[in-house]
C-alpha cells in the first residue's frame, strides 16, 4: 500500500536521501533501523508529506503524495504518524486529543468521536487517565495516548518515529506491547526504532539505512542476526553491546 | 486639605478620568489590531512582509511616545491629515504601543511547538485550523499576563496626551492647580484615581498570571 520510489531529498547543498526505494505491502511491520543522521526521520517525514522529496514518487494505494496538492491533508489522515516526542497538544485533556482529529477534520458527530476516543485509550490501558492532562502523564503513558491520536483517525497505515527513545527504560515496554497488538492485528507499520528485540519479534521486514541510502533489508531474523553487509554489521554490533 | 476643596475638583478630575478611559480603551484596541498585523506579518515566510513589519517595530520601538504624538498632531496637518488632539492621541498611543504588543503576540505564538504543529498536520489538519485549535488558544494565555501589563503601561502613559492639550486627568489636574494653587490636594487625589484604574489591572494580571501558571502544569483551564 506504501509505495517508496526512488526518492531523492537535499536539504540545501546536501543530499541525505540518495535513492530510496521501499514497498510496503498491507498488513506489513517495517522497521527502519540505521545511525543518526542516515536519513530514518526524513523517509516517515516525506510518507506523509510532512517533507517534500526532489525526486522520485511516493505512493500510499496508488495516490501521489505531494505536498502540494489540495488532497495531502486527505492522504495524511490514511497515514498516522506518531512522534519520538510525542507532541500531544498540552491545553486538551487526553481524551479531547484523541477527539480533535476525528471531530474537526473527519466532522465526526462529537458523542461518536467520544466513545471511539473511550474505547481507544481502554484499548491503550489509559481508561483512568481520559480526563487528565497530558503533563500529568508519564512519557510512557503520553505515547500511549499519542498512538490512540493516531488510531482515532482509522488510518491504514502508522508511522512511529523512535516512539520510545525519549522514554525512562522501565516505561519502555507498556508502548512496545501496544506496538505489538496492533501489528498482530494486522495494522501496516513503518517503524523507526533502536529497540532491537521489538525488531526480530514484531518486523516482517528489516531495513538497515545508511548514509541516505538503503544498504540492506531482509526479513528481520536474518537481516539481524546474519547481516552480510559491513556497515550493517557494524551497527548491529555496536548498537547491541551499548 | 479642605474638604470643599475635594468635592470641587473630583467632578473635574472624574471628567478627565472618562477620557483617560476612553484615550486607553482606544490605544488598546488599535495596538491590539495593529500589533497582531505585524505579529503575523514578522512570521510570514514572505520575506518582504517580516522585513517590513521588523523595521516598522524597531523605528517605532527607538521613538520616544511624546515625539510620535507631537508628529502626529503637529506634523501629519501639514501633510493634509486633520485630527483631532484626541484622536491623535489615540492614534500615537496605539501605534506606538502595537510595536510592544507584536513582540507579545509573537513570543506567545513562537512558544508553541513546532511538533504540536506537525502532530496537527499528521492527522490531516489544514493550516486555519491548526491555527484555531492549536496555536492561538495556548498563544493567547501565554499573552495575556504581558497584554495585561502592557494595558496598564498606555494607561499610565495616556497622560502624555496632556501635552497636546487633551483634557484627560493629568492635564484637569494641571489646569485646577495651576487656578487654585492646591498643588497638594490636586495633585494627590490624581494619583489615587490613577491607582483606582490602574491597580484593578494589576491584580488581574496577577491573578492571571497565577491561573495560566498553574493550569501549564495540568490544572483545568
Ligand atoms: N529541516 C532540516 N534542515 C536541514 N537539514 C536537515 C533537516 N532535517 C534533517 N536534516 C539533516 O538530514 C539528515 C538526515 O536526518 P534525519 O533526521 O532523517 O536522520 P535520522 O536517521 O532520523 O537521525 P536520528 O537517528 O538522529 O533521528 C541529517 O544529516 C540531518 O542533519
Ligand atoms: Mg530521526
Amino acid at each position: 500500500m506504501i509505495n517508496i520510489n526512488a526518492i531523492h531529498k537535499s536539504f540545501g547543498d546536501v543530499e541525505v536521501l540518495k535513492g530510496v526505494s521501499l514497498t510496503v505491502a498491507k498488513g506489513e511491520v517495517v522497521c527502519l533501523i540505521g545511525p543518526s543522521g542516515s536519513g530514518k526521520s526524513t523517509v516517515l517525514r516525506c510518507i506523509n508529506g510532512l517533507e517534500s522529496y526532489d525526486q522520485g514518487s511516493i505512493t500510499i494505494n496508488d495516490r501521489q503524495v505531494d505536498v502540494a496538492s489540495k488532497d495531502i491533508n486527505d492522504l495524511r489522515t490514511q497515514v498516522g504518524m506518531v512522534f519520538q516526542r510525542f507532541n500531544l497538544f498540552p491545553h486538551r485533556t487526553v481524551v479531547e486529543n484523541v477527539m480533535e482529529g476525528p471531530i474537526f477534520v473527519k466532522n465526526e458527530p462529537r458523542e461518536t468521536a467520544h466513545a471511539n476516543a473511550i474505547a481507544l485509550l481502554e484499548k491503550v490501558g489509559l481508561g483512568d487517565k481520559v480526563e487528565a492532562y497530558p503533563q500529568q502523564l508519564s512519557g510512557g503513558q503520553q505515547q500511549r495516548v499519542a498512538i490512540a491520536r493516531a488510531l482515532a483517525m482509522q488510518p491504514e497505515a502508522i508511522l512511529f518515529d523512535e516512539p520510545t527513545s525519549a522514554l525512562d527504560p522501565e516505561l519502555v515496554g507498556d508502548v512496545l506491547i501496544v506496538m505489538r497488538d496492533l501489528a498482530n492485528e494486522g495494522m501496516t507499520m513503518v517503524v523507526v526504532t533502536h529497540e532491537m528485540g521489538f525488531a526480530k519479534e514484531v518486523a516482517d521486514r528489516v531495513c538497515f539505512l545508511y548514509g541516505g541510502q538503503i544498504v540492506e533489508s531482509g526479513d528481520a531474523h536474518t537481516l539481524l542476526t546474519q547481516p552480510t553487509h559491513e556497515r550493517t554489521q557494524d551497527f548491529l554490533r555496536r548498537v547491541l553491546n551499548h | 486639605m479642605e474638604f470643599s476643596d475635594i468635592t470641587a475638583f473630583l467632578p473635574i478630575l472624574l471628567k478627565g478620568a472618562l477620557i483617560t478611559v476612553q484615550i486607553t480603551i482606544g490605544a488598546l484596541l488599535l495596538s491590539t489590531l495593529l500589533g497582531l498585523l505585524l505579529a503575523l506579518m514578522k512570521l510570514s515566510p514572505v520575506r518582504a512582509l517580516s522585513l517590513t513589519a521588523g523595521t516598522f517595530i524597531n523605528v517605532v520601538r527607538g521613538l520616544p511616545i511624546i515625539v510620535q504624538l507631537f508628529y502626529i498632531y503637529f506634523v501629519l496637518p501639514e501633510l493634509g491629515i486633520q485630527l483631532s488632539a484626541f484622536q491623535a492621541s489615540i492614534i500615537g498611543l496605539g501605534v506606538a504601543y502595537s510595536a510592544y504588543q507584536a513582540e507579545n503576540f509573537r513570543a506567545g505564538i513562537e512558544a508553541i511547538e513546532a511538533g504540536q504543529i506537525e502532530a496537527a498536520r499528521s492527522i490531516g489538519m489544514k493550516s486555519k485550523l491548526i491555527m484555531r485549535r492549536v496555536v492561538l488558544p495556548q498563544a493567547i494565555r501565554i499573552a495575556l499576563p504581558p497584554y495585561g501589563n502592557t494595558a496598564v503601561m498606555i494607561l499610565k502613559d495616556s497622560s502624555l496626551a496632556s501635552t497636546i492639550t487633551v483634557a484627560e486627568m493629568t492635564r484637569a489636574g494641571q489646569l485646577i492647580a495651576a487656578s487654585t494653587f492646591q498643588n497638594t490636594t490636586v495633585y494627590t487625589l490624581v494619583a489615587l484615581l490613577y491607582l483606582c484604574l490602574s491597580l484593578p489591572l494589576i491584580f488581574g494580571v496577577n491573578r492571571l498570571e497565577r491561573y495560566f501558571g498553574k493550569s501549564a502544569k495540568g490544572g483545568k483551564a
